[in-house]
């Protein structure tokens, strides 16, 4: 079984003798990194069928390096040996914590190593495939917390993950920004969608969507705010519908209000995240809106987003007011008013900023969120 | 003989009173127990040093890309192997002895247990006063943390400075 193999360790003698181990004898394709975050970024970039990770090299260590992989949904499930010359019982505690399923001490044989490395990939390759996100809906019914912001950059992240096979749906009725967030032209957009009579097919569907490079796709909210209600309950799902048989993950920014289409798209989703800040009223709107969503409670994920700088919320009382558990917490990100400037998500520029790897712990924690409930 | 995947360098947990420093020490010309009992200077230099602190030996809260440590102040040294422990001339075909003692020592912060290799019966008080290497080496030695029993390090070697040992026991011999 040829496979894609990883490998990340300063030592450049060490990465040429395992590279050769791996190609001859184990027929598999190899790639080196000398340095943790290169390594990384070449993960994210093309996640690897496996990763053979050291601790101690410059810059971060490979525990980081670990911690990093299992936080990104692309590379979530990806086997990770650690590799290291710290070989103490409690190092290999530290390895397995960081959410390694291997651990190696320094020096091995070629024989162990080339015998864990196939253990593992015939384990994944019997392992169940990953459970795709579905659909997910964010939404808060106080403005302002960053729900949109949430929604693109885990539609960045899924995209990295599956490529072409997300799509974003912007349904704000008040000038919605997911496409501003993108730099992309909100043109064309649901509106003309709203006013088909039929069902328009999911031919049809696509024609309305905007194309990013990220690997995603967005149905985008009309520029011109609407008046009255707008999309119906009805023509939300059924274009929801058509858009789930074209895409594996559909993520939902719902508008600030409890329209009829907002709790259809509710009812229809995998998952739903709340988003909220820790400032009373958001704290005051969260708790009403928890109570008019109990009946959806079972799909419903908590996430606190702290949109400015200050004092760490915390975790713990909120969980307390709110009487449910908190899957993440995005902290306070600087940056953010620049991506936005631009209309670059930092999950696309920025994987490693606070934000970015807020908006990953929340990708993580919504995937089989109907199936599995995921903790902090 | 299986292949061990090693290079030129050496990686090894050295303990200092308070601090575990893990690092790497290039032996492709002498060994690590050379280095350490060359009495012509009193630093050994270290590549990619990573520091932890005992309590918290897993933890590490420091990585430097060299580092120098005093050789007096370090109380051992941790290898994974037994013969990353020795002198070059205790390892090339040499006759180092067949008399295999259990031991106990202490050191400040540290019991040690393992086994010490000779050539004839021990001599302790020659050992720790007569012989000239500062760094005695201790096979298949296990190194427990005094004040933190939960706090335990395994080697092939330990090479202890003879400078530091509170108490040295001989187990009776087998």
């Amino acid at each position: 079984m040829m496979a894609r193999i990883l490998v990340i360790d300063d030592n450049a003698d060490l990465l040429q003798m395992i590279r050769l181990l791996l190609e001859d004898q184990g027929g598999h394709e190899v790639i080196l990194s000398a340095e943790g975050e290169d390594g990384l970024a070449r993960a994210l970039d093309n996640p690897p069928d496996l990763a053979i990770v050291d601790v101690m090299m410059p810059g971060i260590t490979g525990y980081e390096v670990c911690r990093r992989l299992r936080q990104e949904p692309s590379t979530a499930d990806t086997p990770i040996i650690i590799l290291t010359a710290r070989g103490q019982p409690v190092d290999r505690q530290m390895a397995l914590e960081a959410g390694a399923d291997e651990y190696i001490a320094k020096p091995v044989t070629m024989t162990v190593l080339l015998e864990r490395v196939n253990r593992l990939l015939a384990q994944r390759a019997v392992r169940p495939a990953a459970p795709t996100p579905g659909m997910i809906a964010l939404v808060s019914l106080r403005g302002g917390v960053g729900v949109t912001t949430l929604a693109v950059n885990l539609a960045v992240i899924y995209a990295r993950q599956s490529p072409d096979q997300v799509c974003l749906v912007d349904l704000s009725t008040s000038s919605g920004h997911a496409a501003l967030q993108l730099g992309l032209r909100p043109d064309p957009n649901w509106s003309a969608l709203a006013l088909l009579d039929a069902d328009p097919g999911e031919v049809a569907v696509r024609n309305y969507l905007l194309a990013h490079p990220a690997g995603l796709h967005l149905l985008a909210a009309p520029f011109v705010p609407v008046i009255g209600e707008g999309p119906t309950g009805e023509m939300m799902l059924s274009t929801l519908t058509l858009l789930r048989q074209g895409f594996n993950t559909v993520v939902v920014d719902l508008p600030s209000v409890l329209l009829e289409g907002t709790m259809a798209v509710l009812e229809a989703a995998d998952a739903i995240g709340v988003v909220t800040t820790a400032d009373p009223p958001a704290i005051q709107t969260t708790v009403g809106t928890l109570q008019v969503l109990r009946s959806f409670i079972p799909k419903v994920r908590l996430i606190l987003n702290q949109v400015a700088p200050g004092t760490p919320v915390s975790v713990e009382a909120l969980q307390r007011v709110l009487k449910q558990p908190l899957v993440a917490s995005i902290p306070f990100d600087a940056g953010q008013a620049e991506a936005l400037a631009h209309g670059k998500p930092l999950a696309l520029t920025t994987p490693q900023s606070p934000l970015a790897q807020g908006a990953a712990r929340v990708a993580a924690a919504l995937v089989g969120a109907s199936v599995r409930p995921s903790a902090t | 003989m299986e292949e061990v995947l090693q290079t030129g360098w050496l990686a090894a947990d050295f303990f200092l009173h308070s601090y575990r420093i893990s690092g790497r020490i290039d032996v492709r010309r002498r060994s690590l127990a050379d280095m350490l009992n060359d009495r012509t200077t009193g630093f050994i230099q270290l590549e990619d040093a990573y520091v932890s602190p005992i309590d918290r030996p897993g933890e590490i809260i420091g990585i430097y890309s060299a580092s120098s440590l005093t050789k007096a102040n370090v109380t051992l040294v941790l290898v994974p192997r037994r013969d990353d422990a020795l002198s070059r001339k205790q390892t090339y075909g040499s006759y180092y002895g067949t008399h295999l003692r259990q031991i106990f020592l202490t050191v400040p912060s540290f019991e040690i247990v393992g086994y010490l290799r000779l050539s004839a019966r021990v001599d302790l008080r020659r050992l720790l006063s007569v012989e000239t290497e500062e760094f005695i080496p201790i096979l298949d030695g296990r190194v427990r943390a005094s004040i933190w029993p939960d706090v335990a390090f395994t080697g092939g070697g330990v090479l202890v400075n003879k400078h530091h040992i509170g108490a040295f026991c001989l187990a009776e011999e087998a």
